[in-house]
């Protein structure tokens, strides 16, 4: 026991101190706040022009409400459209619009045709006709004014007429395990969930990987076998997952806690962090629960795969297994957020390989219950107790073996050996 | 008093019998050479030893008991790689091995300045393993081996890359851990390095023990015991002597061969008083020699 102890404590110091791990430990919130507060600060930083509309009116009487309601301003308080109406009506006049939209002197030049009541349909020449703000609002103004007109014309009351087709909206509350309510919608839910698990698999990619490096260098420099003369597999073995193990939780616990405090006293340190941050503190913790047995048990693989090869680009080779298990959960994300709490979802998140992603993104978005919560953990308890006990056997004769690759059906021997 | 006993070892890998029906002892205070060619199965015997490989039968005892895990803080063991983490600085990679032979962090640190110094590298000792010289690497690998005080070292092929000078510093610290009544298993190639340090010889081939004893032994066994001698006097007096079988005589020159139950001392002794001798030299058939003739005559079999 004081042998792996000494291999964890050697593991640790030699990672936690480096410099890749602190500046990995200090960007990685940075980057999780600045996701929350990028968007708001693009927004703000929009580069906004106005937009320069010529206006053909032969209808005569729809140009001054059209301009009235079209009163949008910039950023910076100066009106966002300006409008001239074209003097004359006829076919000169469109030319002549066209012409100025081909030069730049106006952005956009509209023809309101005479019957456009009746054929429900204006024109729009722009240079972009994709800038779907634009042409969004005044698609939208006019529609309001040919609805107002329509209501008018009909001599029904048009403040009834708003009352009866005014528009319901869907407001989003979710509650969560422990009863409290809070308002989301799928963005903000999709958003989180979807941060959070990938948190979670680019670290076990990591420290899976770090295990599996570490492991390949030792054999390779053959260190291990001045290690095996004081140590037996097995102790190098668990010196190694857990002295990683504990690299990454350190790491882990310096993010949870960083974001138990935004969860807590985020809304005042930041105003702008948004409705993100709105978690609950319990995801936390489940966060490095799902966090640690999903490092244990792709560590122990990747030890065996680090085992077994002979060099680093021959452990990347054979660890792509291992990445598609990772890989998998990370794709089905989607189909995961629209139905949670599926058969489909359900069994995927008893799976071991997949249910530290899975249930802990079914956690994030529904309510699982304690007893799938807990019938996932137990699987994936025992599924690592038997990898680690395989791995082992795997171990014992991998660390010693040098130059030859070895097959499947040799592998499966050493397990039975 | 036997401090290792190795019975009938025998390990296989696969089909291949890679170590077959080896025994010896090892007593303390005593430098044994391993020796054999590459392939011979000598790494394979010292990783049975160190019980990193268990044998398919027969038994090995370190201080009568079984060997085990627990028994492992008892040797130790310098690798013919040399295996040291090259980010690591010495000091702190000296007190790591030391701990993982069971020494407290303080106890380790301690004994690695000690041997630092005594090995005067120890302005090496806040450097990164990875920028020292080769020679400096060997040294920390040698001190990695030594630091816990093991009553059995073994250690392969110590002295390659070594300068002379150096060569000279590992072995009076060998020849000191020998006087300390440790043992040591000198595992080797170099018949020569063997032949100077070596009390006793066990040499390995395909598997197998063909040689085992005392180095004195073996060599006069071995040993053609041919005399080579530079005189002047009378050259009658060479060939009357009961002991000599068969000579080559130049005149003041000769080739003697002496009978078996006679050694080249009895031989001086009869004819100092009678001939002046300009050279006399016991030409004993070099450990080199006798290795190669037992590896090609087991090999042509």
């Amino acid at each position: 026991m004081s042998k792996i102890w000494t291999l964890v404590k050697r593991e640790y110091s030699e990672s936690v101190f480096k410099k890749s791990f602190i500046i990995m430990t200090i960007i990685t919130p940075l980057l999780l706040v600045a996701m929350g507060i990028i968007p708001s600060l693009l927004v703000m930083m929009e580069t906004e022009d106005q937009v320069r509309l010529r206006i053909l009116d032969r209808t005569g009487k729809l140009y001054e409400p059209f301009s009235s309601s079209l009163q949008d301003t910039l950023q910076n308080g100066q009106p966002r459209f300006v409008h001239e109406l074209s003097e004359t009506n006829d076919s000169s006049a469109v030319l002549l619009g066209k012409n100025l939209v081909e030069t730049q002197a106006i952005d956009g030049f509209l023809i309101i045709p005479k019957d456009v009541f009746r054929r429900n349909q204006i024109t729009y020449f722009s240079r972009n006709v994709a800038n779907f703000d634009d042409t969004n609002l005044i698609e939208s103004t006019i529609q309001n004014l040919a609805d107002q007109h329509r209501i008018k014309n009909s001599g029904l009351d048009a403040g009834i007429i708003n009352e009866l087709t005014a528009d319901i909206r869907l407001k989003t509350i979710k509650i969560t395990s422990e009863g409290t309510e809070s308002e989301r919608g799928f963005g903000e839910e999709y958003l989180s969930t979807f941060i959070l698990v990938l948190i979670i698999y680019v670290t076990l990619l990591i420290y899976g990987n770090s295990v599996m490096r570490s492991i390949v260098h030792e054999k390779s420099s053959r260190i291990i076998e001045v290690l095996l003369s004081s140590a037996n597999p097995f102790q190098l073995m668990a010196g190694k997952i857990l002295g990683q193990g504990f690299v990454g939780f350190t790491q882990y616990l310096l993010w949870s806690l960083t974001g138990i405090g935004l969860v807590l006293f985020g809304s005042k340190a930041l105003p702008v962090s948004s409705n993100f941050l709105k978690m609950d503190a319990m995801i936390f913790v489940y966060f490095i629960i799902f966090y640690i047995l999903g490092y244990f048990i792709f560590a122990t693989l990747y030890a065996a795969v680090g085992a077994i090869s002979n060099s680093e680009q021959d452990a990347q080779q054979m660890a792509t297994p291992v990445v598609f298990m990772l890989i998998i959960p990370i794709m089905i994300i989607g189909f995961l957020v629209k139905s949670p709490d599926s058969s489909l979802a359900i069994t995927l998140s008893m799976i071991p390989f997949f249910s530290p992603i899975i249930m802990f993104a079914r956690i994030n978005l529904s309510n699982p219950g304690f007893l799938q919560i807990g019938t996932s953990i137990l699987i994936l308890i025992l599924s690592t107790v038997f990898l680690i006990w395989i791995t082992g056997k795997i171990f014992r004769v991998g660390i010693l073996m040098y130059g030859k690759r070895p097959t499947l059906p040799e592998i499966i021997k050493w397990i039975k050996y | 008093m036997v401090l290792l006993n190795v019975q009938k070892i025998e390990k296989k890998f696969g089909d291949f019998r890679a170590v077959s029906d080896v025994s010896f002892n090892l007593e303390g205070g005593k430098i044994y050479g391993l020796l054999g060619p590459n392939g011979a199965g000598k790494t394979t015997t010292i990783r049975m030893i160190m019980n990193i490989l268990v044998p398919d039968s027969g038994s090995i005892e370190f201080f009568g008991q079984k060997m085990s895990d627990d028994l492992k803080n008892r040797l130790g063991y310098l690798p013919e790689e040399r295996g040291l983490y090259p980010k690591m600085k010495v000091l702190p990679l000296l007190q790591f091995f030391g701990e993982m032979h069971g020494l407290t962090a303080a106890e380790a640190k301690k004994r690695a300045v000690f041997w630092l110094e005594k090995l005067e590298i120890s302005d090496k000792s806040s450097l990164k393993a990875e920028e020292l010289s080769k020679g400096q690497q060997q040294k920390i690998q040698f001190i990695s081996a030594i630091i816990h005080n093991p009553e059995l070292l073994i250690l392969d092929e110590p002295f390659t890359g070594l300068d002379p000078v150096n060569v000279n510093l590992f072995k009076d610290i060998i020849l000191d851990l020998k006087k300390e009544n440790r043992a040591i298993i000198f595992s080797t190639h170099l018949m020569e390095s063997a032949e100077k340090l070596c009390d006793e010889v066990l040499m390995i081939n395909q598997g197998r023990k063909v040689l085992d004893g005392p180095l004195k032994t073996i060599q006069q066994s071995y040993g053609k015991k041919t005399i080579l001698l530079e005189y002047s006097g009378d050259q009658q007096i060479i060939e009357q002597q009961e002991m000599v079988s068969s000579v080559n005589n130049y005149g003041n020159y000769a080739e003697i061969i002496l009978h078996d139950n006679y050694s080249s001392d009895d031989f001086l002794r009869k004819i100092c008083p009678v001939l002046s001798v300009h050279r006399f030299e016991a030409a004993r058939t070099s450990l080199n020699d006798i290795f190669i003739s037992i590896v090609k005559g087991e090999n042509h079999v």
